[in-house]
């Protein structure tokens, strides 16, 4: 019995709960209770629309130029920038000549490794082509393409998704505000189309591609735990990795049956919107996704496609109210850049937040700034987050169940998770002298 | 039965019903602190295995103690 039926059912209806699982007459496959494999624990509440809600009249498209990496310069100053640059280059050295922990040769080998696949795809480029690769279509195989009920649909996608490497996966019908109205310089377009294509001048997304796979990639908490070195960038980058194979394997899968697929990591649109609309979690203070089960220690991408699916509902597990008590991240930020306001806002932070939607926004040029300073990029928001947890005691599982149900106890709460020391930075010359599980994750987590 | 020689006789007292559920309660807390512990261990975080470590001796003498002063009395 999964741990968390244990708390929802007590031992004395253990029976019941198990033998749901496996009724159905002989044969057939029971997708009712198998659907149970990709729900939330039982103390996530499914809702109508996202907690912080979208204020229609100005919530548009968002030129992906605008965001933090396309326009630092324009943002921080190019010669702010340079100067950045220059004493980043400084410290590097200083720490080579120190050997100090988490900024070695070695250290640095390993995150820039890490990347490997990542570096793969682009926009529509490589891993993360909007065609088929090499994949067998129906068609070349003679036979129909798949049919099945959008119930079925979505239980198979989200079976062939874990088998990729989702730790979650949702389904959303797409909100096309969700998705950049520009990028690479070229425009992104909707139209009634049979496939997906790019020319000179724009990117076009057929029509009929109503549905977005969003999908939680499961990061290495040990090394996020060493933020801000090389160790935790590490613990990025293996999770943009793992993102990659994820959307390109799924999407090569869907093609097999048939279907367009679009896949995409940080690219083609918000990620984050999209998984919220698909129920993989809320929006936190650090203008972030946070899973019920994992935190935000997770990496998103999502697959855009015709294939009909049931979607699901976004959810609400008390993340805003206990966000609004917590503050952690705030306080761990060594660039100043998250929010302390106890209320989310409309109000954006610069021209990188798109506007129209409800968050703690961010000052995203400081915390960009604040990676190039450190050397070596910056997890500390992620590390610290009370929601972040490996899951190994039962405790944690009381505490969020706790929380989603009775907010008052959320200070509470987070000063204890304080006291017992979570959240503080691990040795990264610890880190490789620790036995890890492959990927540095452990993928039982989350699955009851 | 043959003689008291050939068997244990394991003597219950009878205690209050608050008693039992205290008993009860104790051993769950206890249980509750060991698993925490373990899973601490499990998790590298050394903060917290301490912390679960000492709530659960703590809470195991102090217990123990207790009860061994409770027998003490009863047998006065
Ligand atoms: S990554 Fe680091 S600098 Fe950026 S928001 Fe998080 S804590 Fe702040
Ligand atoms: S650290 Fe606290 S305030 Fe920040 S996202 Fe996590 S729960 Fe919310």
């Amino acid at each position: 019995m999964k741990r968390r039926d244990f708390f929802k059912y007590g031992l004395g209806s253990a029976g019941v709960a198990v033998s749901g699982g496996i009724t159905g007459r002989a044969g057939e496959i029971n997708y009712v209770s198998q659907a149970s494999h990709f729900q939330h624990p039982w103390w996530v509440k499914e809702i109508e629309k996202p907690k912080l809600g979208i204020d229609d009249r100005i919530y548009s498209r968002f030129e992906a130029r605008k965001n933090v990496f396309g326009s630092m310069a324009k943002y921080y100053g190019i010669d702010n920038l340079r100067e950045l640059s220059r004493r980043s280059e400084e410290k590097t050295k200083k720490y080579y000549q120190e050997k100090r922990p988490g900024y070695r040769l070695e250290d640095r080998a390993l995150a820039d490794a890490a990347w490997v696949i990542s570096r793969q795809g682009g926009l529509n480029r490589g891993t993360r082509s909007w065609t088929r690769n090499f994949v067998t279509t129906p068609e070349e195989r003679g036979v129909d393409k798949y049919k099945a009920s959008p119930s079925q649909a979505a239980h198979l996608i989200k079976t062939a998704a874990r088998y990729f490497g989702a730790a979650t996966t949702g389904v959303a019908l797409l909100d096309h505000r969700h998705i950049h109205s520009e990028e690479r310089g070229k425009k992104i377009v909707f139209e009634k189309a049979d496939e997906p294509y790019e020319n000179d001048t724009k990117m076009v997304i057929p029509k009929k591609c109503k549905y977005a796979i969003a999908m939680t990639v499961l990061m290495p908490i040990d090394n996020i735990a060493c933020s801000p070195t090389a160790i935790s960038s590490a613990g990025s980058s293996m999770g943009y990795s793992r993102c990659e194979f994820l959307v390109a394997g799924l999407a090569e899968f869907i093609r097999g049956l048939g279907y367009t697929a679009i896949p995409s990591v940080n690219d083609l649109g918000s990620s984050v919107a999209v998984a919220v609309d698909a129920g993989l979690g809320e929006l936190g203070r650090t203008n972030r996704l946070i899973s019920p089960e994992y935190g935000p220690m997770v990496r998103l991408c999502k697959v855009l496609t015709d294939l009909p699916m049931t979607v699901d509902k976004p959810i609400d597990f008390g993340l805003m109210e206990f966000c609004k008590v917590c503050k952690r991240c705030a306080e761990a930020c060594p660039s100043g850049c998250i929010s302390y306001e106890d209320e989310p806002s409309f109000e954006i932070k610069g021209e990188w937040n798109n506007p129209g939607h409800k968050a703690w926004f961010e000052d995203s040029p400081k915390c960009l700034a604040y990676w190039e300073e450190s050397t070596s990029g910056c997890s500390n928001c992620i590390a610290v987050c009370p929601w972040t947890k490996k899951d190994k005691t039962v405790i944690h599982e009381i505490v969020k169940a706790a929380s989603a149900k009775i907010p008052a106890l959320d200070a509470f709460f987070n000063s204890m998770d304080k006291s017992f020391g979570y959240g503080r930075q691990k040795s990264a010359e610890k880190w490789w002298k620790t036995n890890h599980f492959e990927y540095g994750i452990d993928t039982a987590q989350g699955k009851g | 039965m043959k003689d008291n020689n050939s068997y244990w006789i394991l003597k219950i007292r009878k205690r209050p019903f608050y008693i039992w559920l205290l008993r009860f309660l104790w051993i769950v807390w206890l249980v509750f602190w060991a698993e925490a512990a373990l899973g601490s261990k499990a998790e590298l975080e050394p903060r917290a295995l301490v912390i679960s470590l000492i709530i659960f001796l703590v809470s195991l003498l102090t217990g123990l103690a207790l009860w061994l002063l409770g027998i003490k009395r009863f047998k006065k």
